[in-house]
């Protein structure tokens, strides 16, 4: 009954995205404005693969973003539209209805990254060379989980406050800095580093790009995997311990209503 | 008959904190000390001006919101703690056109719900049929919701508040906006679920709509019980409830 319910919120969750204006600005217009900016920052840098970081840089910012905007946004548009109580009072367990609303979404903003590749072969025809599909394709499996998993987390503690606006403003550009989504986190003071490499879509990028370059070292590209998974597995519980708590914490603070 | 809704000594206080630098906290008791019980298969009223505590009560009655004090069991359960025997088994519908998914057809606003209630598949579509003949919402079931008018979101609540046949339907002012023919549907709803034996607990400002459908009711006012009993005996004397309901607020508040 669970996965029925998994099914049925992502395709809702679908539907009410896209057909949200800004979901769909997010979804196809920013991945395209993305890759021009990147194409021109990137243009004179000597670096000749442009699928490294215009192509998946663009995507990731995209995706990123869609998000940010819509899984975080979510929670408040269900609490103004009076719907989170309503979702929240049915007999089904609401991390599997967030859960559903996450994947719905993310799945539907990988649309961002051949969005993105569109944009580079057709306005720039320039080199895009992808070295190792099959590692790609892990790494993306893995992105897409680390992706769905780290928003479950920013979407449990959004259920809290009633200031979700500001918040997902606050982590979207950070995020994209600290993970190294357009240059590597190797240029990142030290100190900040620390934090880059405790957010999983950090390994996620540099699994992605490996895979792009060509993965020279099965090793290194399974140690990050490994890295990226074992993160990913410890934000779940995270998630999971967050939502036990959190389940009885908006009844007593009352945030599932503006009013 | 035994009572399917016990409210004892129920309390729910809001804090607030209000200033920059000196942080002041402010406590409100919405609901202070209210002592009440449905019988199953009653129209139980709440009575109250706004901000008397009438939804506040409601969302702890339907697991909403954490009591702060007090005993509040529905079908013998704990609202709070006991959540999950409650949440299959009652329903509930605020006024307003709050509580639908507008970029969704109202099918598709009741199959979602449907879903979460954890409805069987090969039952759904005739309920959701059935239910919404009921609402008269059948020829625009497939139209988008944000085409439809405030009249016609409410009767999508009203179908979305059936839509797990409830033993127990809570209304929040059920029939604000309504147009009259809106509202006589509403009250022929509440009707029927009378007779099908189901628990309806409602809160409305229209004392005629309770005078005409509630078995007993209480009156309650800045969080507190003013009044309890059946509408004739809470009208006593007076010539109309509204004379009796107005009568009692006044007499609490001089």
């Amino acid at each position: 009954m669970s996965l029925a319910v998994l099914l049925s919120t992502m395709r809702v969750q679908m539907k009410q995205s896209f057909a949200r204006p800004m979901f769909r600005f997010c979804l196809i217009a920013n991945p395209i404005l993305n890759t021009i900016l990147l194409y021109e920052m990137f243009r004179g840098s000597g670096e000749e693969n442009f699928m490294a970081y215009v192509v998946l840089g663009a995507g990731l910012m995209g995706l990123w973003g869609c998000i940010c905007f819509s899984s975080a946004g979510d929670i408040n548009r269900e609490r103004y539209s009076g719907t989170l109580a309503l979702i929240f009072a049915t007999p089904v367990s609401f991390p599997v209805i967030i859960l559903g609303k996450i994947i719905g979404n993310t799945v539907m903003s990988l649309l961002t990254l051949g969005i993105s590749l569109v944009t580079a072969v057709v306005l720039y025809r320039v080199p895009l060379t992808l070295e190792s599909p099959l590692y790609f394709l892990l790494a993306l499996l893995a992105a897409v989980l680390a992706f769905v998993v780290i928003s479950s987390v920013v979407a449990c503690l959004l259920t809290l406050s009633r200031k979700t606006e500001l918040y997902m403003n606050c982590i979207e550009v950070p995020v994209v800095l600290l993970c190294g989504f357009v240059f590597p986190v190797s240029v990142l003071p030290e100190a900040v580093r620390v934090f880059s490499y405790a957010l999983s879509p950090t390994y996620a990028v540099e699994l992605l790009r490996l895979s792009v370059w060509g993965v020279n070292d099965p090793a290194v590209f399974w140690q990050k995997l490994g890295i990226l998974l074992g993160l990913t597995a410890l934000y779940a519980i995270l998630s999971a311990l967050l939502y036990r708590k959190i389940d009885r914490r908006v009844r007593v603070t009352a945030t599932l209503e503006v009013a | 008959m035994d009572s399917i809704i016990e409210v004892q000594e129920l309390k729910r206080e809001y804090v607030t904190r209000h200033g920059f630098w000196k942080r002041e906290k402010r406590v409100v008791k919405a609901v202070d000390g209210i002592s009440f019980a449905v019988r199953r298969g009653e129209i139980f009223g709440l009575l109250g001006q706004n901000g008397a505590g009438k939804t506040t009560t409601i969302k702890m009655l339907t697991t909403l919101l954490a009591p702060t004090g007090g005993t509040c069991k529905v079908l013998g359960w704990s609202t709070f703690g006991e959540e999950k025997r409650i949440r299959a088994r009652i329903n509930f519908i605020f006024g307003g056109e709050m509580g639908v998914y507008r970029r969704l057809s109202a099918r598709d606003n009741l199959r979602y719900f449907s879903n979460l209630y954890l409805i069987p598949r090969k039952e759904q579509d005739v309920r959701i049929q059935k239910i919404l003949g009921l609402v008269e919402l059948a020829e625009r079931a497939d139209d988008l919701v944000e085409t439809y008018s405030k009249g016609m979101i409410q009767r999508l609540q009203i179908a979305r508040g059936l839509i797990n046949d409830p033993e127990i339907l809570f209304m929040d002012e059920p029939t604000v906006g309504l147009d009259p023919v809106g509202a006589r549907m509403l009250r022929d709803i509440i009707r029927r679920l009378k007779e099908d034996g189901k628990t309806v607990l409602l809160t409305t400002h229209n004392l005629a709509e309770v005078e005409e459908l509630c078995d007993r009711l209480v009156v309650i006012n800045k969080g507190k019980l003013i009044a309890s009993g059946t509408p004739a005996e809470i009208k006593a004397d007076s010539e109309t409830l509204e004379d009796a309901y107005v009568k009692l607020i006044e007499g609490v508040s001089a």
